[in-house]
């Protein structure tokens, strides 16, 4: 049955490719989403009772290819078909390319795949495949088209993927075995001095395709390039980098007796801190979104691998919540490139005078990705705050003041006269639908914020309204400082400016993924042999 | 044979080959040692399971269940077959674009491809 979750999206891209040109066939291409939405809710509530395992072949567990859907898995495939279906909605009138529908579709099934195989293996072929879509849909309008983010992504994408195949062929030389809960049953027999080096090498490949902190390079143009279209962007940004982070807490789980919890943690604060600063230094549109994504990310592996229940819980939380406001900030942000004819965020003012709906789905992300009282963000950022002790909490508030102050910068595009000049063109009605959904999911993912937990993840949590009114209360003093740094540092500030011209080139981007690679190797080697 | 000696080779030249990825400044150059970096991949996979009197898993070898337990794994290399394919179509794209790159750069040294594209 879970095969079917993969094969038939890329099925239906085949089909979709005959005619996806003509209007009735986008039509139904909308249709076959929102039943792929209501097929994994399917999913999603047998998964929530027990373990959904398929084996593909004619083996047994041990030896063929197993397919396993546990609650975890079946809530991201839950949430990639809901913003799948919600971008395609959005490019609807947008795109009438046949191969971008087709490339939607081939998207859809192999992330889907990425989140129910329990195979080494099958994740290396399904990274590699997924690398060739992405660099042809970020590449896709051909007027701005920039190949030196395709080549760079896809290259460095190539380099880190063979630092993963090398660590599964070494899981496989010493297990034996390609399955990841077969490898973690037989790696606790197994001396751990054998394990650090597959550990380091996979765990390289993993940390670059979640972008942290030495490796996220190639990220901003990725996520920002001028010539994808926003629905990539915003998909990219919300689901495609959620995939590693899953990957991540899998393989986690296989080594579980040498995970460098610590190590990430400081590596996720780190990348927190670098991306916001990145993020503030910007003046694109869409590069400030993209460098806010490898912020966000570090806090989500920060939260991951603190230790406690509830910060867990809170980071699988923010997940799902950036992915809802990152895709409704970059969908928006499409539309508002599109009115104005630039990107540039000084030149944009008075959005709520030009597209009234489009600004208040932009207000409503903003407001959920600073942490605003009653929003999505501020309830998972309560619970990643929960159980920890005061120098953690100091640095979560000041990351989530990085972000205040950078979202100070992005929301002043909505005020002020508008700058649009004479050619106001019509707004289409699926772009302010869509993005408008996606801004009112940020306000109920706050508001039953408790509820959603226990929809999505099956667990109890409970909130103390003392404690959640001293989150409040900071928010608010941290909205005070943020503004009053805005105004007095940030924008007189000429060593931002340069901040914003530092990248790294393709051998630096190697260069860095050797720095992590001995790094790991070293605090792993030294800290749990 | 030892067929240790084929494992660690592979790991040494898996590394040579990354250092050479940091080192060349050229693009074509960096795309000549990602295929050397994935044939260093190969080569460890196959020495998986080989040893001394070890037979390769095809024809007769397979068949015959006198060498039935001399035959080595042969997993690794379906494995590796994929892994070969997938290279093959990623390095093309690769090449591709780099042509695309040349002809409007007239170069393929990195640096001054980044700066043509970052001002």
């Amino acid at each position: 049955m879970l095969a079917y979750f993969v094969i038939i999206p890329v099925l239906i891209a085949v089909f979709l490719y005959l005619f996806s040109s003509a209007k009735s066939g986008r039509i139904l291409a909308i249709l076959i989403q929102a039943a792929l939405v209501a097929f994994s809710y399917y999913l999603f509530s047998l998964s929530r009772v027990e373990e959904i395992v398929t084996v593909i072949g004619i083996y047994d567990g041990d030896l063929g290819i197993v397919l396993m859907s546990d609650n975890l898995s079946s809530s991201f495939i839950l949430l990639t078909s809901f913003i799948f279906l919600i971008t395609s909605i959005y490019s609807f009138h947008e795109n009438n390319k046949r191969l971008f529908w087709f490339l939607l579709f081939l998207w859809e099934g192999l992330l889907i795949g990425i989140f129910l195989t329990r195979d080494f293996f099958n994740i290396f072929v399904l990274m590699e495949v997924l690398a060739i879509v992405v660099v042809i849909l970020i590449m896709f309008n051909r007027e701005n088209r920039n190949l030196y983010d395709g080549i760079i992504y896809l290259m460095a994408n190539l380099v880190a993927i063979q630092f993963y195949l090398f660590g599964v062929g070494y899981v496989y030389m010493i297990t034996g075995t390609l399955d990841m809960y077969l490898a973690a049953q037989y790696i606790a027999q197994f001396d751990r001095s054998a394990l650090i080096l597959p550990y380091a090498l996979i765990m390289t490949g993993i940390a670059f395709k979640c972008a942290l902190l030495p490796l996220f390079s190639w990220l901003p143009k990725a996520h920002g390039t001028p010539s994808a279209p926003s629905s990539v962007s915003a998909i990219l940004s919300g689901l495609h980098i959620k995939s590693s982070v899953y990957l991540f807490l899998r393989i986690q789980q296989v080594f579980q007796d040498i995970s460098a919890r610590e190590f990430f943690l400081v590596i996720g604060i780190a990348t927190g801190i670098v991306g916001f600063i990145m993020a503030l230094s910007q003046k694109d549109l869409k590069l400030i979104l993209a460098y806010h994504t490898i912020s966000q990310v570090g806090l989500i592996m920060a939260a991951l691998n603190i230790g406690d229940f509830y910060s867990h819980i809170g980071g699988l939380y923010h997940i799902f919540n950036h992915a809802l406001f990152k895709s409704c900030l970059f969908l928006s942000a499409g539309v508002i490139a599109e009115i104005y004819k630039t990107r540039e965020v000084y030149k944009i003012r008075g959005v709520f005078k030009e597209a009234p709906i489009i600004g208040l789905a932009t207000i409503l992300a903003v407001f959920g990705i600073t942490g605003a009282p009653l929003f999505n963000g501020s309830i998972s950022k309560y619970f990643i705050a929960t159980n920890t002790n005061w120098l953690l909490n100091a640095i979560l508030i000041f990351m989530s003041l990085g972000t205040i102050i950078s979202f100070i910068k992005y929301s002043s595009i909505l005020w002020g006269k508008s700058s649009a000049g004479e050619t106001s063109i019509t707004i289409d009605k699926c772009r302010q639908l869509t993005t408008l959904i996606l801004g009112l999911f940020c306000f109920f993912g706050g508001i039953f914020g408790a509820q959603f937990i226990e929809f999505l993840f099956n667990v109890q949590v409970s909130m103390n309204f003392i404690g959640y009114l001293e989150k409040v209360l900071v928010f608010a003093i941290s909205l005070t400082v943020g503004y009053l740094i805005y105004t007095h540092f940030i924008k007189t500030s000429s060593l931002l400016g340069r901040i914003c011209k530092a990248r790294l080139n393709f051998r630096g981007m190697c260069a860095s993924m050797g720095i992590f690679f001995m790094a790991i190797l070293m605090i792993t080697g030294y800290f749990y042999s | 044979m030892n067929f240790e000696i084929v494992e660690l080779f592979s790991i040494i030249l898996f590394f040579i080959s990354f250092f050479g990825l940091i080192t060349s400044k050229k693009a074509l150059k960096s795309i000549v040692f990602t295929l050397l970096l994935q044939t260093a991949v190969v080569m460890f996979f196959l020495s998986i399971g080989f040893g001394e009197n070890i037979l390769p898993p095809i024809g007769e070898y397979v068949a015959n269940p006198d060498y039935v337990h001399r035959v080595a794994d042969p997993l690794p290399q379906a494995l590796m077959l994929t892994a070969i394919i997938i290279g093959v179509s990623v390095s093309a794209i690769n090449i591709v674009m780099l042509m695309t790159i040349f002809r409007k750069h007239k170069t393929t040294d990195w640096d001054i491809i980044k700066k043509e594209n970052m001002g």
